[in-house]
């Protein structure tokens, strides 16, 4: 039997989760330039909420993923609001606000842990049955389709918000100089809670997707961000469309990679792209 | 006046957080000395006993039914009248699964609250890390989880009430044999509790002519499609599943699912002493082969822990017939040790060895000389989404 069509399958479906993590964290890289650890949460937080919601309280599918959205958005606005936003206020330098950030990581994912217990949940019971589809020797699951669709639905909606929408052309003015937005007239502090609301959900959707796919944990966030975070510095720091690429390009490293040497590598060939990335082009594929 | 009308917006947020945070304070330390207040029923000085267990991370979902087992034990003993008089305390550690975690809390428990036992770790790693520190200190390490056969022998000041893997790992190969299979492929955790099934499963199996496909992951692996992947093409006899955790396990199954992958399979005690898995993944399942180390569902002491722990918490104790009752028992032995010896480290481990048939919810349990319970694992097989003794 072939593995080739299997491992692309397999690296599309990992990468299509690492880019929609990679696209919420480039979007709050982009315009309030620190390191969220915070964001890997919103997967937790997102995923939970469902949880919660459909299979706990039994309300229909659609009402719990619209409510699971709100609340990671909700709690990554809050985030910003009560603790990076004062610190910012404040000046304060990058790594105060990536461990202020890794304090939100971990505080959140114990609370979540006292709630829901640290015990292993899927979400797939929600659906009826998961079907397996077949093409060219490789398997993938409806579940995984719709992820890899979810990129290319949220790409367009994105590449629509930033570049057709005032809020959007708001986001990119904060971007390229905070300070100066600010002279325009750019209410920034608000545009700044909304880029952290809409990350938030962004997380939240990839982390009900997960549970779906393959199932959540509270303390699932810092291993998904990491990814993240590789994917965005091998696609260009910041660069929304650049980190798709470094996603995709991740994955496709990690599951080839396996083929020839031992499954346990696979981190360190992650983080070996990491290393070669930020040796030879630390602003990445793509810098911005 | 703009800026100013906004500076007094934010000092009024600040002044109503700092509100909140001195409520929350002043409220919780109501609690808590109320809490305080209640607990001081028998007034003599408690017997402090150290505790490790996994309460974070992916061992979580055991350290955290062992804790309300460790916790539902102490109360009855403390309820009958404590420790030859003195109430029993415990001072539970997080070690989460690894040995460096299980290093800090040993130490901590060692030199800050002094203890004589340790009851703990409940992951092998946990084990084999803490007991130089607890030898270094004559202190007695007593574990009702871990079972590494790395563990057998290890220190004087070591034992434990669970049996060593090294019987696991030779029953499942020989099955394997007797069932004619000559490739198997394997999937290990990289832990030393799954290092040790794999050592005692290799060993024997390779001894009987039999070759392994290995491939190894680390414990925070989510995605293993491409390492099923490569299992699948290896076109084995049967899958051996080696997991340190449930977690893991699950993860595997539901992506086994998605690959449409159907081998037969084989897996150690965590995925056999798990009856919510084996009857979720139902169809994987059937004539799986695992070993494992239960407890009789006759045995009335075993009935009443069920009973007891259901009443308590509301809810079934996880992992009830494997680990459950070890963790019981082991704090019940923790009694009659003091009581026999006194609260000595030293005295306590020596003592540990000279168990024999002691009756507890985990049936007789008796101590050899190095430390390790005697008797083992029994082969069972899958049928039907249980678990059945394999005649």
């Amino acid at each position: 039997m072939d593995i080739v069509p299997q491992l692309i399958a397999n690296s599309l479906i990992a990468g299509s989760i690492y880019a929609i993590l990679t696209l919420g964290f480039n979007l709050t890289y982009s315009t309030a330039k620190f390191i969220d650890i915070g964001f890997g949460v919103e997967t937790a937080i997102g995923g939970y909420s469902v949880f919660y919601l459909c299979k706990t309280l039994g309300l229909p599918l659609y009402f719990g993923i619209f409510l699971g959205l709100f609340c990671s958005g909700l709690v990554s606005f809050l985030a910003y609001r009560f603790i990076y936003k004062p610190l910012r206020a404040r000046k304060a330098s990058g790594t105060v606000l990536l461990i202020a950030s890794l304090g939100v990581l971990t505080a959140l994912q114990a609370l979540v842990a006292i709630l829901f217990t640290s015990q292993f949940q899927t979400l797939s019971g929600l659906i009826q049955a998961n079907r397996v589809f077949e093409l060219l020797g490789g398997t993938f699951t409806a579940v995984q389709l719709s992820i890899f669709c979810t990129v290319l639905i949220l790409s367009v909606l994105l590449a629509f918000l930033l570049k057709g929408t005032l809020f959007g052309k708001a986001i990119t003015a904060i971007s390229d100089d905070e300070e100066v937005a600010k002279i325009v007239g750019i209410n920034t502090e608000r545009v700044m809670g909304e880029v952290f609301f809409i990350s938030g959900m962004i997380g939240g959707l990839a982390g009900i997707l997960i549970g779906f796919d393959t199932g959540i944990e509270p303390i699932m966030g810092l291993s998904w961000l990491l990814a993240a975070v590789v994917a965005a510095i091998v696609g260009g720091i910041g660069n929304l469309y650049g980190g798709l690429v470094g996603a995709y390009l991740l994955a496709f490293a990690e599951n080839f990679g396996i083929w020839k040497i031992s499954g346990e590598w696979k981190m360190a060939i992650a983080f070996g792209l990491l290393i070669i990335f930020l040796v030879w082009r630390p602003r990445g594929l793509f810098p911005r | 006046m703009e800026p100013e009308a906004q500076g007094s917006g934010t000092s009024l947020i600040k002044t109503v957080l700092w509100l909140v945070v001195l409520i929350l304070i002043v409220g919780g330390l109501i609690i808590y000395g109320k809490k305080g207040g209640e607990e001081k029923e028998a007034s003599k000085e408690p017997i402090k006993v150290g505790v490790m267990l996994p309460l974070t991370g992916d061992g979580a979902p055991y350290g955290e039914p062992a804790r309300n087992v460790y916790l539902l034990a102490t109360e009855e003993i403390n309820t009958a009248g404590g420790v030859s008089g003195q109430p029993l305390e415990l001072i539970i550690e997080d070690s989460k699964c690894n040995g460096k975690d299980a290093t800090s809390a040993a130490q901590k428990l060692i030199n800050i609250d002094k203890v004589q036992i340790i009851l703990g770790g409940f992951c092998s790693s946990e084990s084999i890390a803490a007991t130089p520190v607890a030898a270094a200190a004559k202190v007695a390490l007593f574990s009702p989880g871990s079972s590494s056969p790395d563990l057998t022998g290890i220190s004087p000041y070591f034992f434990r009430n669970y049996p060593s893997d090294a019987s696991q790992g030779k029953v499942l190969a020989e099955a394997a044999v007797a069932k004619g299979w000559k490739k198997v492929a394997f999937l290990q955790e990289q832990t030393d509790y799954a290092l040790g099934v794999f050592k005692a499963f290799s060993a024997r199996f390779t001894e009987l002519g039999g070759t392994i496909i290995k491939e190894e992951v680390p414990s925070n692996t989510i995605d293993f499609r491409s390492v099923l992947s490569k299992l699948k093409t290896a076109n084995a006899d049967a899958f051996f599943l080696d997991p340190q955790t449930l977690p893991v396990a699950e993860r595997v199954f539901k992506q086994m699912q998605d690959l449409k992958w159907k081998p037969v399979l084989m897996f150690n005690d965590v995925v056999g002493g798990a009856p919510e898995t084996l009857a979720t993944y139902k169809d994987l399942m059937e004539g799986a082969l695992t070993a494992e180390f239960t407890a009789d569902p006759n045995n009335p002491k075993f009935t009443k822990l069920l009973a007891e722990y259901k009443t308590k918490y509301g809810v079934d104790l996880l992992y009830a017939s494997s680990y459950g009752p070890t963790e019981y028992d082991a704090v019940y032995l923790i009694k009659t040790g003091i009581e026999a010896v006194g609260n000595n480290g030293e005295k306590f481990a020596v003592w540990s060895r000279t168990v024999k048939d002691w009756e507890g919810a985990s049936g007789k349990t008796t101590i050899g000389a190095d430390g390790d319970r005697i008797g083992g694992h029994t082969l069972k097989i899958v049928k039907d989404g249980k678990a059945e003794v394999m005649k």
